[in-house]
């Protein structure tokens, strides 16, 4: 089972999409992607949408059928995040787990925060940098509950199971031993990277602490049954995601023809990215 | 008509940008050999009459004292880990990418790091003079290389750029037992150079900058096996004034280097423009960066 990006378009560029797909067939990377790796030794599908040291914020939309990443956009523009010192970029291979979703109309009991509609956010650590649209199993360490403009945001701590470290990770204390200094960064960076675009600090539940395995995994089989009403429509509101989706033939919005209409490959080199955006921002009082 | 006159005005003034920029990049370009991340690979300096030159020793220093500023030649852009370098053995000194038994040498990414933390580079017409003891530094000599230099600037600089910089302060780097200043410098065109004097207006307007590269320098070479490298007067900085005078001492250093009395066997070469040599522009494409090179280090 492997899946591989199909790119439509230059990356940094508003034509950039990839779509998902398997054996040459278009999916979603948002529901026909299953969780699940390996159910029974806890294996989990990851889709990279931004690699370490890069700025472009992809991610899977929401907006259009079999939900493509795209580059986010604002008031027209491609948005990046900034550099805030002494980081590059994103500092962790960036994704999101499939077929989970934040429901945005459930107030999660101990963040006292509505979801962000989101699926989960995924924080990969290990060595070897991603690239988009990437679909790699991963071990959960732990999670983080960013409380991101009053939403629950959770991002999720894995590693690659390939990563050569990854047989001596088992929980969210072994990434402080095997990576000292990782999660007070991830900490900092989470809090300080709108301040740059004018906005304020962001805030973490739990004191900003990282939470273990244990807990990480319940919020992850939580956001799987919350995808799972959303997918069979049995949600109050939902908010307009595109629910098309290719293999779950039980769904109202499963579709046998969808895949026939996404854009064949067209790639293309990418795109330059803006001089401004190798900027480095120096947040006072930040570390 | 209209429209086509305000294009036509437009392409003017593209026209008119454009041959400013010509000019200033007529004075020094560049000639590649080679695939970049190659072991043969290089850059030469090319002079505005075709002819190659030494980024040794052909872009004039420019030390101005009024203004603080000199000249750089950017070798390594921030956040990348090419060793790129002035090359001390090849006539001419082209940048090359240094190499290591056959194998060519990227800096370790050292957590939080990425890559280099500054556009990193050399000062030209200097030379930290590896045959004298430097009076208050016991036995230690110059590490036979042009000063380094650290350019803090907002912009990514591009390997083999010519800049004015301004001098804010150095700190001087025990490497290996060898005397090596890293000289930090802004661009003078960045938009922060005017409000950069000295190192207390870096610490002001780049809070943590100076204490990471200290750090930076201190550590990047523990994944590679080696002991913290270590600093003179304590880790403390030198000032912008302290520096210039370093930068001077440095250049005399070269002028007796560039005489040709000094002799050895790693002198650096000191053939330099003059007799109208060319060289043909042989470049390859890029060769992969190898997939470890994007492991974070953890010291």
């Amino acid at each position: 089972m492997s899946y591989t990006p199909r790119q439509v378009g230059a990356k940094n560029t508003l034509d950039y999409k990839v779509f998902l797909e398997k054996n040459g067939k278009p999916v979603s990377p948002f529901h026909d992607i299953p969780l699940y790796a390996d159910e029974e030794k806890q294996i989990f599908n990851m889709v990279v949408e931004i690699p370490r040291w890069t700025n472009g914020k992809l991610e899977i939309t929401k907006e259009e059928p079999l939900n493509p990443i795209i580059q986010d956009t604002k008031k027209g523009k491609l948005r990046y995040v900034r550099n805030c010192f002494p980081h590059h970029g994103y500092i962790h291979n960036y994704g999101a787990f499939p077929q989970t979703w934040e429901d945005p109309n459930v107030v999660h009991p101990e963040t006292k925060a509505v979801g962000d509609n989101d699926p989960v956010d995924v924080l990969e650590i290990g060595e070897t940098i991603g690239y988009t649209g990437q679909v790699k199993q991963v071990k959960v360490l732990g999670i983080m509950a960013l409380l991101d403009e009053g939403e629950t945001d959770w991002k999720v701590i894995a590693i690659d199971v390939n990563d050569p470290l990854a047989p001596k990770l088992n929980d969210v204390e072994d990434v402080e031993k095997y990576f000292p200094g990782l999660l007070r960064a991830t900490n900092e960076w989470f809090r300080i990277y709108k301040i740059p675009d004018g906005k304020p600090e962001n805030q973490f539940a739990f004191s900003g602490e990282a939470k273990n395995k244990k807990y990480a995994l319940d919020i992850v089989r939580e956001t799987h049954e919350s995808w799972k009403q959303l997918i069979h429509g049995k949600v109050s509101d939902n908010k307009g995601i595109a629910l098309t989706n290719t293999t779950v033939t039980d769904s109202p919005t499963y579709s046998a023809t969808a895949a026939s209409e996404v854009p064949a490959a067209s790639p293309q080199e990418d795109a330059p990215v803006d001089k401004s955006i190798d900027k480095w921002f120096f947040i006072s009082g930040s570390a | 008509m209209f429209s086509r006159v305000i294009r036509s005005l437009t392409m003017a003034e593209r026209l008119k940008h454009t041959s400013n920029l010509l000019r200033v990049q007529r004075q020094f370009s560049q000639l590649r050999q080679g695939s970049k991340h190659g072991p043969n690979f290089k850059q030469y300096l090319q002079l505005a009459n075709g002819e190659i030159g030494s980024y040794f020793h052909d872009i004039p220093l420019e030390l101005n004292f009024e203004n603080s500023t000199v000249r750089m030649v950017v070798e390594v852009p921030r956040w990348s880990n090419g060793k790129f370098e002035i090359s001390k053995e090849i006539e001419f000194n082209p940048i090359v990418q240094d190499v290591k038994k056959g194998k060519v040498r990227f800096v370790n990414n050292i957590f939080p790091y990425h890559g280099y933390i500054h556009n990193y580079g050399a000062i030209p017409q200097t030379w930290e003079d590896p045959t004298r003891e430097i009076p208050g530094f016991g036995s230690t000599r110059g590490d036979n290389d042009p000063l380094d230099c650290c350019e803090i600037g907002s912009s990514i600089l591009q390997m083999g750029d010519v800049k004015d910089v301004k001098i804010l302060g150095s700190l001087a780097l025990i490497d290996d037992g060898e005397l090596d200043w890293k000289v930090i410098t802004i661009d003078s065109k960045d938009p922060l150079a005017d409000k950069l004097n000295d190192l207390q207006d870096v610490d002001t307007h780049m809070p943590g900058l100076l204490a990471a590269t200290r750090e930076w320098f201190r550590d990047y070479k523990i994944p590679t096996g080696k002991p913290p490298n270590e600093f003179a007067f304590n880790g403390q900085y030198k000032n912008a004034q302290e520096t210039i005078n370093t930068v001077q001492e440095c250049h005399e250093a070269w002028k007796r280097l560039i005489s040709g009395n000094i002799l050895g066997e790693k002198i650096p070469k000191i053939k330099r423009a003059g007799e109208g040599i060319t060289l043909a522009s042989a470049e390859e494409e890029q060769t992969p960066i190898p997939p470890e090179v994007a492991v974070w280090h953890y010291v």
